[in-house]
This record gives structure tokens, C-alpha cells and sequence, in this order.
């Protein structure tokens, strides 16, 4: 599976793990859309059947299709339609209502992080099961933490001050993370000493926004790390050009 | 306004004729090169797709060529290349290159702007001229197909070795400067029958392998190294997946009309693929599929290196060649690709094909003759 992006790969690695332990059920939604007029992206739409080419028949995927592309209530139905597989209506709308208030509860919990000014602010963008996963991004958010960075990523900003983020640009990006990354970027540039972005090697979005954030920044610089991660990435080199990457801000700031 | 526009295959002889129709005048770029990819790359971020790095070339010689305009082709995802125009009127910008960048797409939101767009567009035209103008754009549009598909089936039929596509050449040079609907006719009418006296009639019937991917990698023949021309020479009937005719009757007829249905790929693509992916990964798959049904003797599959539908689509390949009993080669090319390695890869790939088909030759004769 040469060429496909390290997330992909992990993914399909959990799948072989957990059907080699026996499981024969395994849910991989296929994630068209999660906002209106916007995409995942080329890499999830394909997943499930992608997924299909590794595990054997006997394995049954449960594939509800979640694309929000024409209106967000889509996806109630799709979970109402995979859950009335396995249980009585009542118990089914019982437990989306639960799940709706807790991602209700997790979204107004979303406060912009506040600049600290003591402490070096750096924004990380990129795909967030690469920001998220200590595994993939080699433990980046640990690093950075212990050299003393405060780190925010594009999931702390609330989805519609990202929009608006945004709104600056002659053509919105149709991809959630760009626009996730591009907003919160807006939002907090004068807030942050400065970018890291991490994303998967050969991930398409990603090479667009690059230039979406130096074109950003190139009124008022701000230094910007672009970090790739794929199976061969060694954490040495990490972490020197992290250390380089703060030593720089740090001089910035003392001017 | 004189306006530039990146090169898709043969599509700038139509382009052509569309933008006089409207009044501007063309800017060709000059036929693209090393050299262009080498400017495309040299601007572009590296991890970004091929098409998006010799697109980006094209504009960048057409208005060295004192092009003042840009005209681009939009859309809206999941693939790379709706997003190509922004970013890179975005690089050019940077560049310090004051242009009039023309995208066209599907409006969304602002339609103000789009409508300023429309109106620097068709500025300078009446709209006599406009319907002549993109009437005659069409038929030339269908007659380079035309001629092309003729080429792909002429060649490895050829009487003399190297004919073919000089010939193929010349006509497309009449082509462009041909005025009206008739004299496009005309050139259509006797390359036909140019192609005709080139093939030799007693010919064996050559291979037969069918050519899928993504469309830019399989119309511009610079970004595919000459594919087709190259399979043409080892003797091998290209069977084309992709035509631009279609793609612009789509994509740009039907899908304005909502017309346009992706059903009948979906059925085809049925326990492969279940939809959409972007680009054409839905086609690669679905016409695979079709292509193993039609008993070819062998799919190529061609796509840019971090194409992200191409890429699902060449994992899902495998299954179908496993389960129709068919070759698969797929080829990734981006700007590192190199003539000889590529050169090996066909033909060893003809190679297999050429002796699988030998062999089944063989078990049939001894079937026939056993009993």
C-alpha cells in the first residue's frame, strides 16, 4: 500500500490488528462531508473500500455513509439508519440524542486558547489525527511542551469562527481541515509567535495550504515550520528542528 | 485582452477558436517542455501534483509571451485541481505578475464576482461572432478526437515504421488554422482516408490495452512521456477510456443542467468502489471493470505521484485484475520520471501480455484440435 498517506496506513493497520484478534464486525463510516459544501477528503471517501481489499469476506464492514454536503441533519439519519440494524427505535433515538449532547457539550466547551504572554504560542496545524496522535506526529506536542511552548491546534478553535476566519479569501477551501487551519490561523495570527504545520507526506490539502499560509503571512512574517511525517521519519531530526524552530522564535521575540 | 491558458493534450487548437470568438486573442503557450516544468516546479510548492506544476509553467511562458490574461478551469473538490486556480493566481501574485486570472466554474456564493468575471470575459464580443466562435471551438474540439482515436488505431497497423504520428501532426496543423465548419470537415474527411493508405491491410491483429487514470496524466502527452505513442510503436492498439469531448459534454453540458448521473459508473464499479471519490477514481475503477468485460488483453493505468483518487483507485486495481484475469500496469510519473526506466516498464508489461495472449492462443488451438 505504497503512495497512500501514513493515517490511511495506520488505519488500515488497526483494521489487521483487530480482525487478526477475531472481531468479525468493524464499523468504518464513510466520511464524504462533515459541514455543507465542504469535504473530507480524496483518502477518506475511499476508506471503507480500501479497507475492504485487506480484510477477508467473512469480515462484515458496517459502513453508514455520512455526507453533509447538502444539509448537516444527514448524518441523524445516517447514525438512526445503523443503529435500527441493532436495536429498537426508541433505544436508538435514545442514544443519538445522547451522543448529540455530548458533541453539543464538547463544541461549547471549544474556547479560543488565550495568548499567554510569558510563554512561547505556537499554532500547529495540520490534519488532526496527525496533530492528535503522539504516535504519528512523533510525540511533537510532548517536545514542544517540554521546551516550554504553549501549543494550540486547529480543534480548539469553535467551527464557526473558523468559518469566518476564512472569509478573507477570494475562494473558501472545500476541505474542512483547510478551512479549520486556514480560520484559525486568521484568528489568532497576532496572538502566536508562530506555524507549525504537520501533515502526512504526499497529502494533497495540505500542499495547497502551504501556500494559502505563507500568502497569509508574507504582510506581517510570521516564521512557519512545515513538518511531513511518513513511516521513515526519524525523531533525531524532529527534534532538532524543533529546538532550531523555538531557538528562532525565542530570538524574535527579544528582538 | 490578450489571454493565456494552461495546455491539456491537443485542447488549445479549440481553446483557440473559443477566445477569438470572444473577442481576446489567444496566447498559446509554447508547446510544453522540460523547460516548462522546470519554471512550473521552480514556483510551485514540491509535494503539490504534476498537472498543477506544468499548468502553472504554461501560464508562466504564455505571459513571458506578453500574455495580460489568465484563463483556468475551477471547481469544487475533493480534488486538487479545483483548488489549482486560486493558488495559483495566489503564486503569481507573489511573483510580482499583475494578471487577470479567469477562472471558470460553477458559481458559488458571490456572484457578483463571478458576474464582473463573465463581463471581462465576453467583453469585447457580440454575440453573432461568440455562437460562431465556440461553434466552431466544438467541432474542432470533436475533429482532434477524431483524428487522435485515428492515430491510436493506425499506428501499430502502420505500413512504414514512424508514419503515423507525423502525419497525425501535420493535419493537426491544418486543423488550427482551418476558419470555418467545412473546412474542419474537409481535413477530417481526408485524414480519414490519409489514415486509411498508412495501415497495412493484411496486419495481425495487434494488442489490444485499454488506457485508464487521471485525465490529465492520459490527455497531455508530455506528463505521460508519449504513452500512447510510445505503446503505438511496441505494436499495441490503445484503447481510450477518456475523451475530452465527453468530459466537456458532462462536466460542463449535462452537470449545468444537472443531467449529468454518475450511475451508470457506480454500477459498473460494484464491489469495488461504492461512489465518488474525486477526480477520476470512480472512472478508473468503473472503467476497468468495463475493460475486463470487453476481454482486452491489459489496462494501463497512469495517475500523478500523491494523487489521492488515483491512489485509492490503484489499490482497488489489483482485485479486479484478480478477479477478471487481466494485466494491470500502474504507472506513476511525476517530474523525476525518467524516459529509459518507463520505456523498460512497457515493455516488459507487453511482454507478459503478448505471451499470455500466445499462450491462451496455443490452449485453444489444442482444445480445437483434441476434439
Amino acid at each position: 500500500m505504497e503512495s497512500i498517506c501514513l493515517p490511511v496506513k495506520a488505519f488500515v493497520g488497526h483494521v489487521i490488528f483487530l480482525v487478526r484478534h477475531g472481531l468479525s464486525l468493524l464499523l468504518v463510516p464513510q466520511l464524504i462531508s462533515v459541514f455543507r459544501r465542504e469535504w473530507t477528503c480524496a483518502n477518506l471517501l475511499g476508506l471503507p473500500d480500501l479497507v475492504r481489499q485487506y480484510v477477508s469476506e467473512d469480515v462484515r464492514l458496517l459502513t453508514p455513509v455520512l455526507d453533509a454536503r447538502r444539509r448537516v441533519s444527514q448524518h441523524a439519519w445516517a447514525y438512526l439508519r445503523m443503529g435500527l440494524e441493532f436495536s429498537p427505535p426508541a433505544r436508538v433515538l435514545r442514544a443519538w440524542q445522547r451522543a448529540r449532547d455530548a458533541q453539543q457539550e464538547y463544541d461549547e466547551s471549544r474556547i479560543p486558547p488565550a495568548p499567554s504572554r510569558g510563554a512561547l504560542h505556537v499554532l500547529l496545524l495540520g490534519p488532526h489525527y496527525v496533530a492528535a496522535d503522539p504516535y504519528l506526529n512523533g510525540n511533537l506536542r510532548a517536545k514542544l511542551a517540554e521546551l516550554g511552548v504553549q501549543v494550540s491546534i486547529a480543534a480548539d478553535f469553535p467551527e464557526p469562527l473558523t468559518a469566518e476566519g476564512c472569509r478573507y479569501l477570494r475562494k473558501r477551501p472545500y476541505w474542512t481541515n483547510t478551512r479549520r487551519s486556514i480560520g484559525s490561523l486568521e484568528y489568532c495570527r497576532d496572538a502566536i509567535d508562530g506555524v507549525i504545520s504537520a501533515a502526512p507526506f504526499g497529502c494533497g490539502a495540505e500542499a495547497m495550504q502551504s501556500v494559502l499560509i505563507s500568502s497569509h503571512i508574507s504582510e506581517a512574517p510570521l516564521p512557519h515550520l512545515q513538518l511531513f511525517v511518513d513511516e521513515h521519519s526519524g525523531t533525531a531530526g524532529l527534534e532538532t528542528r524543533l529546538e532550531a524552530f523555538c531557538d528562532l522564535l525565542e530570538r524574535k521575540r527579544n528582538g | 485582452m490578450k489571454i493565456t491558458f494552461p495546455h491539456l493534450g491537443n485542447l488549445y487548437i479549440a481553446a483557440e477558436s473559443l477566445l477569438k470568438g470572444l473577442g481576446h486573442e489567444p496566447v498559446t503557450p509554447p508547446p510544453t517542455s522540460r523547460r516548462t516544468l522546470e519554471l512550473g516546479s521552480y514556483h510551485s510548492p514540491d509535494e503539490v501534483c504534476l498537472p498543477f506544476k506544468i499548468s502553472l509553467g504554461n501560464m508562466l511562458e504564455g505571459l513571458a509571451q506578453g500574455a495580460d490574461g489568465v484563463l483556468m478551469i475551477g471547481g469544487w473538490g475533493p480534488c486538487r485541481l479545483g483548488y489549482y486556480a486560486e493558488i495559483q493566481r495566489l503564486i503569481l501574485k507573489a511573483f510580482g505578475k499583475q494578471v487577470e486570472f479567469i477562472t471558470l466554474e460553477v458559481p458559488r456564493g458571490r456572484w457578483g464576482e463571478y458576474l464582473g468575471r463573465f463581463r471581462t470575459l465576453t467583453a469585447s464580443t457580440d454575440l453573432r461572432t461568440f455562437w460562431q466562435g465556440a461553434r466552431l471551438s466544438w467541432v474542432k474540439l470533436k475533429a482532434v478526437e477524431e483524428l487522435e482515436l485515428h492515430a491510436v488505431s493506425a499506428q501499430p497497423r502502420e505500413k512504414n515504421e514512424g508514419t503515423v504520428r507525423p502525419y497525425l501532426r501535420r493535419q493537426l496543423e491544418l486543423l488550427r488554422t482551418a476558419q470555418t465548419v467545412d473546412e474542419v470537415q474537409e481535413i477530417c474527411d481526408a485524414a480519414s482516408r490519409g489514415f486509411r493508405e498508412l495501415q497495412a491491410h493484411d496486419a495481425v491483429r495487434p494488442l489490444r490495452l485499454g488506457l485508464v487514470g487521471e485525465i490529465y496524466t492520459v490527455l497531455e502527452p508530455f506528463a505521460n512521456l508519449r504513452l500512447e505513442e510510445r505503446l503505438g510503436s511496441l505494436g499495441v492498439e490503445v484503447v481510450r477510456t477518456i475523451s475530452l469531448v465527453e468530459w466537456v459534454r458532462n462536466h460542463i453540458f449535462k452537470k449545468a443542467v444537472g443531467l449529468y448521473s454518475l450511475a451508470p459508473l457506480r454500477r459498473l464499479a460494484a464491489g469495488y468502489l461504492r461512489g465518488f471519490i474525486g477526480g477520476h477514481g470512480l472512472e478508473s475503477v468503473a472503467r476497468s471493470v468495463a475493460l475486463a468485460r470487453q476481454n482486452l488483453d491489459g489496462i494501463v493505468h497512469i495517475l500523478p505521484l500523491s494523487c489521492m483518487p488515483e491512489i485509492v483507485a490503484r489499490a482497488i486495481l489489483p482485485r479486479i485484475s484478480e478477479d477478471h484475469g487481466i494485466p494491470v500496469l500502474s504507472l506513476i510519473v511525476d517530474e523525476h520520471t525518467a524516459e529509459a526506466g518507463f520505456q523498460t516498464r512497457l515493455e516488459a508489461f507487453v511482454d507478459l501480455v503478448q505471451r499470455r495472449v500466445e499462450r491462451f492462443e496455443g490452449q485453444r488451438q489444442a482444445r480445437l484440435s483434441g476434439s
